[in-house]
């Protein structure tokens, strides 16, 4: 910011040297001195809203603008009752020679009005600006980890590890589910995919998951009623089974079985994911974030046509989507 | 050297048994799927290092680790995790030995020879950091140098006496009591979405309740389901009582 500020009063330097459209041969050293004065202002001025920050960083905006404001103009304004007392006393008069003491603080305060009007602005700009890019920077990550939980990706690296010794050709295929995964999940958000496609997504990985969990992980499929050609925005239920899995399955020694069942009435498509929810569950919060997203994408692509509920029913947890039925066009 | 490797999934014990083998093929290598395993297992085997996984069914690694303060020699213990930025953090800030799966094997025989043993301080410090909810799902009694676990769902009452606080549980069907170091205060606090304070020397299980006996000398008593004797409700609990039995 300092950096800013000697910029800014430079420029200003610059532009008061040359605007009295006047031939001078003083000018060069006019410029040192306007220099000076403006330099002098502009550091001051920034050490004055540092010094003054931890009094009014929980103010409203409002009040810090207007504050922050009237403290440079007060500061302004000694600076020149200074300065113009510091050049009487050395008589360095040459340029403002013609002034008087009023006309002198005048100028400097209408001239420091404007530009640190313009520099608050400015800054306050700047300032909005990196605030935004965090903000979104921190929206794709997130989005990211509402697809798949980071938990998720390393168990899966783990299981490789482990099974690239022992059996060489289930590492190999779990490679390939987990890269086809991530394609998947890393293409643009846009594309609809038919239930064919979204089914091969979810049994791939269910494999994956099947390999860590083993014997603890089963599950049943009632969806013939779906047809194959239904658009799905893609990995919609991915998000979905690997809630059951975090929340159902893994809690229990036992395990337990998810339930992935269709329906297919009136054009309209419903598909319910079920698990027995664990009493072991411990409670972590911030996990709305998954079905947020569904709910999100789904309105994005099927406007008030679409919903996901999700239900508790004696500890057994459902989770239930309703879209439209959309063919896929002939090609 | 013995090491006990605890995590539920085998692929994870398997590769850290390979990669074990691997260091030093003296080691001697025992295996458990959860907590409770893992505190049965010390009791049987004794071992010198644990590899503990934290997020496991039954009883989670930070649990198992917290019963196993109580014994009298406490073990070294490397925890093991695949992504968990809670505990991560908790563990840099504590200095407490940890590694990432998938584990490397230079960074598991560092962990081997540096481990060092955790304290109670350590320890507290990291239920406290850990973001999750948690509470115990044993209580650990020691005695006679083992470790006895009564799981919080066999329990039906914890009674105050003068000194010591007495757990009644159903041990395989049958009635049990056995004395524990917890204070009745901090049981409540830790158990109230499952346990009610009844009286000043009582705690007990909500699930239970069975019904209020008013007796001749105006005393009021609470039968529990599994328990032969009433337990006394006092005046100040009697309406929390009442209002759990008619929701």
């Amino acid at each position: 910011m300092v950096f800013t500020v000697l910029i800014i009063g430079e420029l200003l330097a610059f532009i008061l040297t040359l605007a009295p459209l006047s031939v001078a041969q003083q000018r060069w050293n006019d410029l040192a001195l306007i220099s000076l004065f403006i330099q002098w202002n502009g550091l001051m001025c920034s050490s004055t809203l540092c010094l003054l920050r931890p009094l009014i960083k929980n103010q409203s905006p409002q009040f810090i603008a207007v504050s922050s404001y009237l403290s440079l103009l007060i500061m302004i304004t000694l600076l020149s009752l200074l300065t113009f007392y510091i050049m009487n006393v050395y008589s360095i008069t040459s340029i403002i020679s013609s002034t008087s003491h009023w006309e002198f603080l005048l100028h400097n305060l209408l001239i420091g009005g404007i530009i640190s009007a313009l520099a608050l602005r400015y800054f306050y700009i700047q300032h909005q600006w990196r605030l935004k890019v965090e903000a979104e920077s921190c929206t794709k990550l997130q989005l990211l980890q509402a697809k798949i939980r980071p938990h998720f990706l390393f168990n899966s690296m783990n299981s490789i590890a482990s099974l690239t010794r022992t059996r060489p050709d289930v590492a190999e295929r779990i490679t390939e589910d987990l890269a086809e995964l991530f394609r998947m999940i890393l293409r643009d958000d846009h594309e609809l995919i038919t239930w064919f496609r979204e089914k091969e997504l979810c049994l791939r990985y269910i494999d994956i998951e099947k390999q860590r969990l083993g014997e603890r992980l089963t599950i049943q499929w009632h969806t013939n009623a779906i047809p194959d050609d239904a658009l799905f925005p893609a990995l919609l239920l991915q998000p979905l089974l690997e809630n059951a899995i975090f929340h159902g399955i893994e809690p229990e020694v036992n395990g337990g079985s998810i339930i992935v069942s269709g329906e297919l009435k009136a054009h309209q498509l419903k598909i319910t994911i079920q698990n027995s929810n664990s009493k072991n569950l411990v409670h972590r919060q911030g996990n709305k974030i998954a079905l947020k997203n569904i709910q999100e994408r789904l309105q994005s692509h099927f406007p008030g046509n679409a919903s996901i509920i999700c239900q508790e029913k004696d500890t057994i947890y459902f989770a239930i989507v309703t879209m439209p039925y959309q063919q896929k066009p002939d090609e | 050297m013995k090491i006990l490797i605890v995590d539920d999934e085998p692929l994870a014990r398997e590769r850290l048994t390979h990669l074990l083998t691997e260091i030093d093929d003296t080691y001697q290598l025992i295996n458990a799927s959860n907590g409770v395993e893992a505190i049965e297992q010390v009791n049987a085997q004794e071992p010198d290092i644990i590899l503990m996984d934290i997020r496991m069914p039954g009883m989670n690694g930070l649990e198992a680790t917290h019963h196993l303060m109580n014994i009298e020699n406490p073990l070294a213990i490397i925890f093991t995790t695949a992504y968990d930025e809670y505990a991560l953090q908790a563990f840099e800030s504590h200095a407490v030995d940890y590694l990432l799966k998938p584990i490397r094997k230079d960074r598991l025989e560092k962990a081997l020879n540096s481990c060092s043993k955790l304290n109670k301080v350590q320890l507290e410090q990291l239920g406290l950091q850990n973001h999750e909810v948690t509470y115990r799902t044993h209580i650990s009694v020691h005695i006679r140098g083992t470790l006895f676990l009564v799981a919080i769902k066999d329990i039906y009452c914890f009674l105050a006496d003068h000194k010591y606080v007495t757990v009644k549980y159903n041990k395989e069907g049958i009635l049990a009591e056995t004395i524990i170091e917890d204070t009745l205060k901090s049981l409540e606090e830790e158990f109230n979405t499952t346990f009610l304070r009844i009286h000043r020397n009582a705690l007990i299980r909500k699930d239970n309740i069975e019904a209020l006996q008013k007796q001749s000398d105006g005393k009021v008593l609470l039968k529990l389901r599994g328990l032969p004797e009433g337990l006394e409700v006092s005046r100040r609990h009697l309406s929390s009582v009442r209002k759990i039995m008619k929701s």
